[in-house]
């Protein structure tokens, strides 16, 4: 593998040497790798400082500092960094109960996050003061496909897609909601529209895929990773009835995968599904490295090496 | 040099002649656990500062002792039943009326643990931080028996006053009060808003009316805790086989 890498660059470069022209760089283009970092979280819950030092298990983690301090490391050393937040921004500490999500929003922009999606509890303060929140501190999209939020305070105030460029890398990407029914009361959601996830998001991907030539599609997902014995609409279930999503980053769970999941899609390619608990204790990150040269699919060619570095 | 060439001349018709897309060849995954002993970043310290001098200023007062590390599970756990516990008993002091059981929807509970020593007020706006009311609905036997039910197939949920058993997803052997459920018999049931009104799917609970004084459930645990405190006895509770999974 190594010594393909290698021969490849040299290759450029020597042949760099005695040609010149459009073909030349069309060429270097097709042959040099393209990275892209991504950084991401989920079901934050307003966990703005560390948990307490107060014996339990989870003390001394988080915090949105650290996390920063950490995201302008990665930045120093990677070009293309997307960093990325699956929903549930809100609830869970008496910052939000005083300030309804006001700082909470103010450190994602500081950290200058890419883009989040919805989480349940990102009702929680309705909808007004969810339009507020992004309205006034918000420098970065929230990214919904499947709610229709036509005739309430958060219309316009969320886009179903975006597209990010990251070094020669187009990146389609889009978010997905869940069922709000018996789960969000109807007085927070009020005139919230509510669409199957699957459909919007395969609509959205094969617009962002087909028309406008993304390289990647990445869905940000608060529907939950897996529920066992049931039918309900999960990223698992979201991941194999896609044909163009490479990559889930999911929330709502709360669940800790020791790795990405690898599930085949409807064309029997891989989506890449990942989740990191809650509270911002972990900060997941995902290397890709493109390349057009193969021509063909991570899964075909070369496997997902995947290493685990825990307690860094 | 020669084969070199060759092989990039080769590399450039093959480039012009198709323009694929790029495809991702290669995935790395890395976890960073996030810790306070890490340096923090000045410019986030010094957004979250005036909110946190507020919120550690009222937040940080201590309100009880917690005897031992509570815990959440299922069908049945210490956190759970402690909940449980003070919702039935602050139901009965303040709406003045007997009630038979008490209940605490599993996903509501916010904290995975409350860690034993010192707890503090921000703590338990971490374990409840929802302003849910807690209401009183009375329902027939068999409408409680429906709720029970639908409690067994979530795995079950901390309940205070009854005990029952997991069989099939459904719920057996119930005893309210020590006694069978009886399906033609009126129940008076303390729950939060949120289920009442058919939150976590409890949709048999939407049309049964509501007894509501507008009393948070926080504010239960707080003066629950206050009680016990008055009494000289600390924040405890054990698991002793109120919801089972039947062999």
């Amino acid at each position: 593998m190594l010594s393909r890498k290698k021969f490849i660059q040299q290759t450029a470069l020597s042949a760099g040497a005695m040609l010149a022209g459009p073909s030349l760089l069309e060429a270097a283009e097709y042959l040099l790798p393209q990275k892209l970092t991504i950084l991401h979280t989920n079901d934050v819950h307003s966990r703005l400082e560390a948990f307490p030092m107060d014996g339990g298990r989870n003390q001394g983690m988080g915090g949105v500092a650290a996390r920063a301090a950490l995201i302008e490391q990665i930045r120093k050393e990677e070009e293309n960094v997307l960093l990325l937040d699956a929903g549930d921004i809100f609830q869970g500490t008496p910052y939000f109960n005083l300030y309804k999500g006001e700082p909470e929003i103010k450190a994602m922009s500081a950290m200058r996050y890419d883009a989040c999606t919805i989480g349940n509890h990102d009702f929680d303060g309705g909808l007004e003061n969810l339009a507020t929140q992004l309205h006034n501190h918000a420098n970065f999209p929230m990214l919904v496909s499947n709610y229709d939020f036509t005739g309430t305070p958060m219309e316009n105030k969320t886009v179903p897609y975006k597209i990010f460029t990251k070094g020669r890398l187009k990146i389609g990407m889009l978010g997905v909601g869940i069922e709000m029914l018996g789960l969000v009361p109807d007085n927070l959601s009020a005139g919230t529209k509510y669409y199957d996830p699957v459909e919007k998001a395969n609509e959205m991907a094969e617009r962002l895929k087909k028309d406008m030539k993304c390289d990647m599609i990445i869905c940000l997902s608060h529907l939950g990773y897996q529920y066992k014995g049931s039918n309900k609409v999960s990223d698992e279930i979201l991941a194999k009835e896609t044909s163009n999503i490479d990559l889930i980053i999911g929330g709502h769970t709360h669940t800790f995968l020791d790795n990405p999941v690898t599930i085949k899609n409807k064309k029997g390619d891989d989506v890449v599904v990942n989740q990191v608990g809650w509270a911002g204790i972990i900060l997941g990150r995902l290397d890709f490295e493109f390349s057009k040269f193969s021509g063909k699919k991570m899964a075909n060619s070369r496997s997902i090496s995947v290493t685990k570095k825990s307690g860094e | 040099m020669r084969p070199v060439l060759i092989a990039f001349t080769l590399l450039i018709i093959q480039a012009s002649s198709c323009k694929t897309a790029y495809q991702p060849q290669s995935l790395q995954y890395k976890d960073y656990r996030i810790s306070s002993s890490q340096p923090g970043d000045s410019v986030l310290l010094s957004v979250i500062k005036p909110y946190s001098d507020s919120v550690n200023m009222s937040m940080n007062n201590v309100i009880g002792i917690a005897e031992k590390s509570l815990e959440k599970k299922i069908p049945e756990c210490t956190l759970g039943n402690f909940m449980a516990d003070a919702f039935f008993s602050m139901a009965n002091e303040k709406f003045r009326t007997k009630v038979d059981v008490a209940f605490m929807n599993f996903g509501g509970i916010r904290l995975t643990q409350l860690p034993a020593g010192n707890v503090t007020r921000g703590k338990i706006f971490e374990l409840m931080p929802f302003d849910n009311v807690l209401l009183l609905q009375k329902m027939k036997g068999t409408v409680l028996q429906q709720l029970l039910d639908h409690i067994a197939g979530r795995g079950g949920w901390p309940v205070s006053g009854m005990t029952m058993q997991i069989k099939d997803k459904k719920a057996v052997n119930v005893l309210i009060g020590g006694k069978p459920l009886d399906p033609e018999a009126i129940y008076t049931t303390a729950n939060s808003d949120f289920v009442a009104n058919g939150g976590d799917d409890a949709a048999m609970l939407r049309t049964i009316p509501q007894i509501n004084i507008g009393y948070l459930m926080r504010d239960a645990l707080f003066d629950y805790i206050g009680k016990l405190k008055s009494q000289g006895k600390n924040i405890t509770a054990n698991e002793e086989n109120r919801v089972t999974n039947a062999q």
